[in-house]
């Protein structure tokens, strides 16, 4: 430990600030409230704050921030780094260092973020001890009020001077470079740490009236508790103010900005939060999260138990800034937590603490936003709103894709969506696409024609295991556009014939007309190795249809299979699942032999943006294909 | 392409969004280059019924005015409904909660019986209406941001979250902290927070989210000392037709 006067530190601050190769952040009074923001002088600095508003995140991962560029032809590049500077930030509280250390590691897994770690890497954060504690915080409860690791520096107010913690060589350097008269510490001034350190623990005023510990297992005994969950939200304005301050936060929106000239544009992304009204809603208007209760509930499992299960941290640092900014006041942590302990005491239910879950993070290079160029080279309409769109990569690569994975497809100045691959791995140089009409992006795209200009990132997810199935008999039902994912897989295993058992495929839509891959499909019945069954929900007078009439479950009692050795394939619009899964057990399937492709919204592709979040599932990365037998009891999915 | 043809179109209001498109200035002229005005009775003479994309401003109050709308839908094949009084009915539905008998006797005098009136409306209580640039006035930013997106094909990008995520962004100091009312918790965004970011509060002018929890935010102003009445001016002041109809 050392100790500098608070002369000498005011005259650091001032050296640092006159270093122009530097950012030097700072908080500074906003006013009667505090915001980290650019230092013109020592003399802004107020390290006798109690909380800022925002936190620090808001340097690392901004609110809008730049992803990639594009220019109409040209193509897409990624933004140039060129602008991160080092930057100092001075004056960050302990639960706001142990939150960028929650940062970290989620932007990390995976793939790592380029544009969150070129700024986090380029930091060096200067911790302030707590001197004023906000009246909404909890950090002490949570382990985040007093550390001793995350930081560069920490300094503790000593009266006229201040304790310096070394906790990196970065911030050692930098006290070499810039500070004079850096004593080492005496005997007295580590005591006088260690007593601040005492009262900091002790300084909270809301008070927490069981162990944090036990958080995770009590919200587990309360998911089910529908009532509990109304009765806190009832007041809930979704405003989303308790996730946009929250240090902890990291779901993002990504949106397309276009010049005026229509040339150039960027795309950029902004922060978003999961309790606003469309956080889950998909372009074709399903919303699956559409409830304040079952979007504030997934606020406090994200934080409490789906980032506890994977990271092994409860994300939350206790800043008490959700707290301090609901209107209505029902966003306090403290509150709700104390509420559901005291009600699962009062049901008689016991809870321990959750076992430690056996967390490995995997990394595995980085997040690539940019989208390779590629040119639609056919453009087939199949019925009123969908087209058939074949696609090459302007490199002449392959997507090299698994059956059911999908792709992120950009269309110039209107953005990005998640579409399924509909082609088989077997086809090699190009891919294709069953696009239905149904956002900008596919309604955008049924304009564009033969030589136009696409983008495409991925292929994404986990896709069918095709190696798994061989041998095996083969049920695929297919509801409307479901048939676009599946086909991929069907033609596959077409193609490999002799690897696979008995095939058959049921195949609903609502009426002829809408009838996706017509000839293709219809031609299956000329063949002796596949059963085929279709089927239309109705017929109007004046279409032809001499098939079955009914949906898509009319069509189960008609075949017949082994459940032992048949798997199910199942795709199709989300209310389809329930009464599909409900049929095939009734003709005794094993759970795990029933294997489904789930739609959600797929912003990013990689599980961060947080928007196609089933629970703990993210379906862009974990997904879209998934065994029934492991969601089924996960209550979002179906 | 060929450039869209534009037209702009004024009922009950104060043109002040038709002022904010002519203050464009700059930018007024790269649009230019994307679109043809003809018609803008603010900037020019000129007038032509063959156009492609309509910007419509201010609130329907009579009846008569419905037919000038429909013509207007009919020569358009883009209706936009631009600033408060067209897109929520705006301050004009301010009259709908008084005698519309008083209201005329007000403003007109003696004459009253010469002009006939009805409740005031927004365009799309009249005409289907494909964009809408809310605001009182308009942001010229997002007004350039929906014609972007009329001609590259694409949905305008109108939040549907309230106000307080942009406040919460711009790291503004709640107003209500500020001892202030503001009704930015269930009004629509897309304003980048202007007026909290100047120190005042919002007054909804942009109208209410798709699924506003009314009651809650009803009892937040009254909780921070406003009374009843108070709150439910509050939310009449721009709300007045949304609040009707719900």
């Amino acid at each position: 430990m050392r100790v500098i006067s608070k002369e000498d530190f005011t005259e650091f601050v001032n050296t640092l600030i006159k270093d122009k190769s530097l950012n030097v952040i700072g908080v500074k009074s906003k006013g009667d409230k505090f915001a980290f923001g650019p230092l013109e002088s020592a003399s802004e600095l107020r390290l006798d704050y109690d909380v800022t508003l925002l936190p620090p995140k808001k340097y690392f991962f901004p609110q809008r921030e730049t992803l990639v560029t594009y220019e109409v032809d040209k193509g897409f590049s990624a933004k140039s780094p060129a602008d991160v500077k080092p930057t100092v930030i001075i004056g960050v509280h302990p639960y706001d260092i142990v939150a960028l250390l929650h940062m970290d590691e989620i932007f990390r897994e995976t793939k790592s973020d380029p544009y969150y770690f070129e700024k986090r890497k380029a930091s060096i954060i200067i911790g302030v001890n707590i001197q004023k504690m906000s009246k909404w915080c909890f950090a002490p409860y949570m382990g985040c009020a007093i550390i001793d690791y995350g930081y560069d520096l920490m300094l503790t107010d000593l009266g006229n001077r201040y304790a310096i913690n070394i906790g990196h060589a970065k911030g050692e350097e930098l006290l070499m470079k810039y500070a004079k008269n850096v004593k080492d510490a005496l005997a007295r001034d580590i005591q006088l740490v260690g007593q601040k350190k005492q009262e900091i623990m002790n300084m909270a005023q809301q008070k927490f009236d069981f162990s944090t510990e036990l958080i995770p297992e009590l919200l587990s005994k309360t998911y089910g508790e529908s009532g509990f969950w109304e009765k806190h939200s009832e007041k809930c304005l979704a405003c989303g103010s308790c996730v946009l301050v929250c240090p902890t936060c990291y779901c993002f929106d990504v949106k397309e900005d276009a010049d005026l000239s229509l040339e150039y544009g960027e795309r950029i992304r902004t922060w978003d939060g999961c309790l606003l009204e469309d956080f889950a809603k998909i372009a074709s208007g399903e919303n699956f999260r559409p409830t304040r209760p079952t979007r504030y509930r997934h606020r406090y499992f994200k934080k409490g138990k789906y980032l506890f299960d994977r990271f092994g941290f409860i994300s939350c640092v206790g800043c008490g800034r959700c707290s301090s900014n609901c209107l209505p006041d029902i966003a306090n942590p403290v509150n709700l937590f104390n509420d559901m302990y005291h009600e699962t005491l009062n049901m008689g239910v016991q809870v321990a603490p959750a076992t430690e879950p056996e967390v490995e993070i995997q990394t595995e290079g980085s997040i690539d936003y940019v989208p390779k160029l590629a040119t639609i080279v056919k453009k087939v309409p199949m019925t009123a709103k969908e087209t058939l769109f074949e696609i090459k990569l302007d490199d002449g690569s392959n997507i090299g894709h698994k059956p059911g994975q999908f792709v992120e497809v950009s269309v110039f100045g209107v953005g990005e969506a998640p579409i399924s691959v509909s082609s088989s791995p077997t086809k090699k140089g190009m891919f294709e696409l069953c696009v239905r009409k149904v956002g900008s992006v596919t309604t955008k795209l049924h304009t564009l024609n033969v030589g136009d200009k696409v983008g495409v990132r991925g292929p994404f997810g986990n896709g069918f295991d095709a190696e798994f199935l061989k041998g095996k008999d083969l049920l695929f039902v297919a509801g409307g556009l479901g048939v676009a994912p599946l086909r991929s897989l069907f033609n596959y295993v077409l193609d490999n014939r002799k690897d696979y058992g008995r095939v058959i495929l049921l195949y609903g839509c609502k009426e002829p007309r809408e009838l996706l891959f017509g000839d293709e499909i219809l031609a299956l019945a000329n063949r002796d190795d596949v059963e085929f069954k279709p089927t239309v929900d109705w017929c109007p007078e004046n279409e032809v249809w001499d098939g079955n009439i009914g949906v898509i479950t009319t069509l189960i009692p008609q075949v017949t299979f082994d459940p032992g050795t048949t798997y199910a394939i199942v795709c199709g619009p989300p209310i389809m699942y329930k009464f599909v899964i409900a049929d095939l057990k009734g003709r005794k399937v094993p759970d795990d032999h029933i294997i489904l492709s789930l739609e959600r919204r797929m912003k990013c592709g990689v599980g961060k943006c947080g928007h196609c979040q089933i629970n703990q599932i993210y379906v862009c990365k974990d997904g879209p294909v998934f065994n029934y037998s492991k969601i089924k009891g996960v209550p979002e999915a179906l | 392409m060929k450039k869209p043809k534009v037209a702009f179109f004024d009922f009950a209001g104060c043109e002040g969004d038709q002022l904010q498109v002519a203050n464009l200035e700059e930018e007024l002229l790269t649009l230019l280059g994307q679109v043809e005005v003809v018609s803008f009775r603010e900037v020019m003479k000129e007038h032509s019924d063959h156009y492609d994309i309509a910007f419509i401003e201010g609130s329907c109050t009579r009846l008569h005015d419905e037919d000038r709308l429909k013509q207007i839908r009919k020569n358009a094949k883009i209706v936009v409904a631009i600033g408060s009084c067209a897109t929520i009915g705006g301050i004009n539905s301010l009259k709908n909660y008084q005698d519309l008998d008083d209201v005329r006797r007000t403003v007109y005098g003696e004459k009253a019986k010469l002009f006939d009136t009805y409740a005031a409306r927004p365009i799309d209580a009249v005409i289907p209406v494909d964009a809408y640039v809310h605001g009182c006035p308009i942001n010229k930013e997002e007004f350039l941001s929906v014609v972007k997106s009329l001609l590259l094909g694409k949905k305008p990008d109108i939040p549907n979250y309230p106000v307080c995520v942009e406040c919460k962004k711009n790291e503004n100091v709640c107003a209500f902290e500020r001892g202030q009312f503001c009704i930015g918790p269930v009004t629509r965004a897309g304003c980048n927070s202007c007026c909290v970011n100047e120190g005042t509060i919002c007054w909804g002018c942009r109208g209410l989210v798709d699924n506003p929890n009314e009651n809650s935010q009803k009892e937040v102003l009254i909780k921070y000392g406003l009374t009843v009445d108070d709150a439910i001016g509050k939310f009449r002041l721009y709300f007045g037709w949304q609040e009707r109809k719900r």
